[in-house]
């Protein structure tokens, strides 16, 4: 039932990037929790959603370019991160999220040739059409538009579980077979989390984007101290 | 003629649809075609006149999907003239041409690459220090912003046509777009240090290794990222090293 209801946000969250509507709800930072919702642990979805959406802030689809396909790999990894803590009992932990970003992201990447196939199988869809309204058939033209959102959702429906059970399928056989590695996987997504935050700076292309970052992380970790000496 | 309010909104809806079957021959154009079709629909009643209609925006288009909504609004506003027999058949085609290149330049670079990344970076932070209900507020604030341009593009474009460019230049939003960006550096910097006090545990006491992990693997990985290092790489080669050098060490940062 947790495949299925994976397939399920997958499909949708293809759609919705690109074919429908675009807002926001298929990037990481909403379909990170949303995947943990759908498998009954909201807060576990959300743990990985920030630093996901980080480290993709740049995928984005600029004219004729296609990006890596960041939901796919969004759903894979907190599926898989999901899947594992539910499977250990032990819920999401820093280590199991490493664990599923490892065996998880390639999926990004095979998303972005799945996208590739789905825009070949479009621009059969416009002949379709083009040959339709030569058959004096507008109304039937023009709807096969809705038929180029089929290919995405099952693409994605059938592509995301399977990433998610082989990012959980790792990540419990490596915490039960060493579980001693827990400690240095936990600094290991840390490491990530940096990155991804480094990523994400670097994405936005501002001017003096390393100083802005920079200060801001500075400021930032001041505050934060402070607060915390602050009785 | 002109166009019921339902018929353009129904147009409206369609237009979420833009790129359904976004194929590299036409892109955009069976979904700007089915877009469009509901106001066709209501404007030619002979049906050689409609397909002739609809034939002529199943050419060619691409646009921002945001923006598309301005082209779309004014192209309608161009065939009730052409249904009127006030203009050639050629003048929404070349509307579109004129515009979809331009709009969709000032599209990407604020919507793909200012404001949604923003929000995005917004989104993160407000994860990291408040939880759940810090995204659905970034994700609600950003399509109200979103929503209200899109359906005021579409409504200007129909209103006004090719004076559609004086409001989208009014708006100014490359250089809002400069400043989105300056501002979601300085959140995803906000969400790097977050991020290492979370590392580094309540106290920061021996667990403040993995805060200094968090900064350096920040630090680092900035200017690797700059230079071109490859995104996935960098981010396996720091989980990696973070993981090597606590198993190594055996400082997993942990009291």
């Amino acid at each position: 039932m947790g495949y299925l209801l994976l397939g399920i946000v997958a499909g949708l969250a293809a759609v919705e990037r690109k074919g429908f509507l675009q807002a926001m709800l298929s990037r990481p930072i909403a379909l990170a929790p949303l995947t943990g919702l759908a498998l009954g642990d909201l807060a576990g979805g959300l743990a990985v959603a920030a630093p996901l959406e980080l480290l993709w802030l740049g995928a984005v689809n600029l004219g004729a370019a296609l990006p890596i396909n960041e939901a796919l790999g969004t759903v894979a990894i907190a599926g898989g991160a999901v899947l594992a803590g539910q499977a250990l009992g032990t819920g999401v932990t820093p280590a199991t999220a490493v664990l599923a970003l490892l065996a998880g992201a390639p999926l990004a990447l095979l998303g972005r040739r799945a996208d590739r196939l789905v825009e070949g199988a479009n621009e059969r869809l416009a002949l379709f059409a083009e040959e339709a309204l030569r058959r004096h058939h507008p109304h039937a033209a023009v709807r096969l538009n809705l038929a180029g959102l089929a290919m995405p959702f099952a693409l994605a429906a059938a592509l995301a579980p399977a990433g998610a059970w082989v990012a959980a399928e790792l990540a419990v056989r490596v915490l039960r077979a060493a579980p001693a590695l827990d400690g240095p996987l936990r600094i290991g997504w840390w490491a990530f989390c940096g990155l991804a935050c480094a990523a994400g700076a670097q994405a936005l292309r501002a001017r003096r984007a390393g100083a802005i970052f920079g200060v801001a992380t500075a400021a930032a970790l001041l505050i934060g101290l402070g607060l915390r000496a602050t009785p | 003629m002109t166009i019921r309010l339902r018929t353009r909104a129904h147009v409206f809806w369609r237009c979420l649809f833009l790129q359904a079957a976004w194929n590299r021959r036409g892109m955009q154009n069976l979904g700007f075609a089915y877009a469009i079709e509901p106001a066709l629909d209501a404007l030619y009643q002979d049906p050689a006149r409609r397909e002739e209609a609809l034939t002529r925006h199943l050419g060619f288009f691409n646009c921002h999907p945001y923006m598309a909504a301005a082209i779309l609004g004014g192209a309608i506003h161009h065939e009730e003239r052409v249904a009127a027999g006030e203009e050639p058949g050629a003048a929404p085609l070349s509307y579109k041409a004129t515009l979809q290149g331009p709009l969709a330049a000032v599209g990407d670079g604020f919507f793909w690459t200012a404001l949604r990344p923003f929000f995005g970076a917004m989104a993160a932070l407000g994860a990291l220090l408040a939880g759940w209900p810090a995204v659905v507020a970034a994700v609600v604030l950003y399509n109200l912003i979103h929503f209200s341009l899109r359906a005021a593009l579409f409504r200007a474009g129909y209103q006004q046509g090719d004076a559609v460019v004086g409001l989208i230049a009014w708006l100014a939003l490359p250089r809002m777009a400069e400043r989105l960006r300056a501002a979601g550096v300085a959140l995803c910097g906000a969400a790097a240090a977050a991020v290492a006090l979370r590392a580094g545990g309540p106290a920061l006491g021996s667990e403040a290794v993995a805060a200094l992990v968090v900064a350096a693997a920040a630090a680092t990985g900035y200017l690797a990222l700059a230079r071109g290092a490859a995104l996935l790489p960098a981010a396996y080669l720091a989980a990696a090293i973070g993981t090597i050098a606590a198993a190594v060490t055996g400082f997993d940062g942990r009291p």
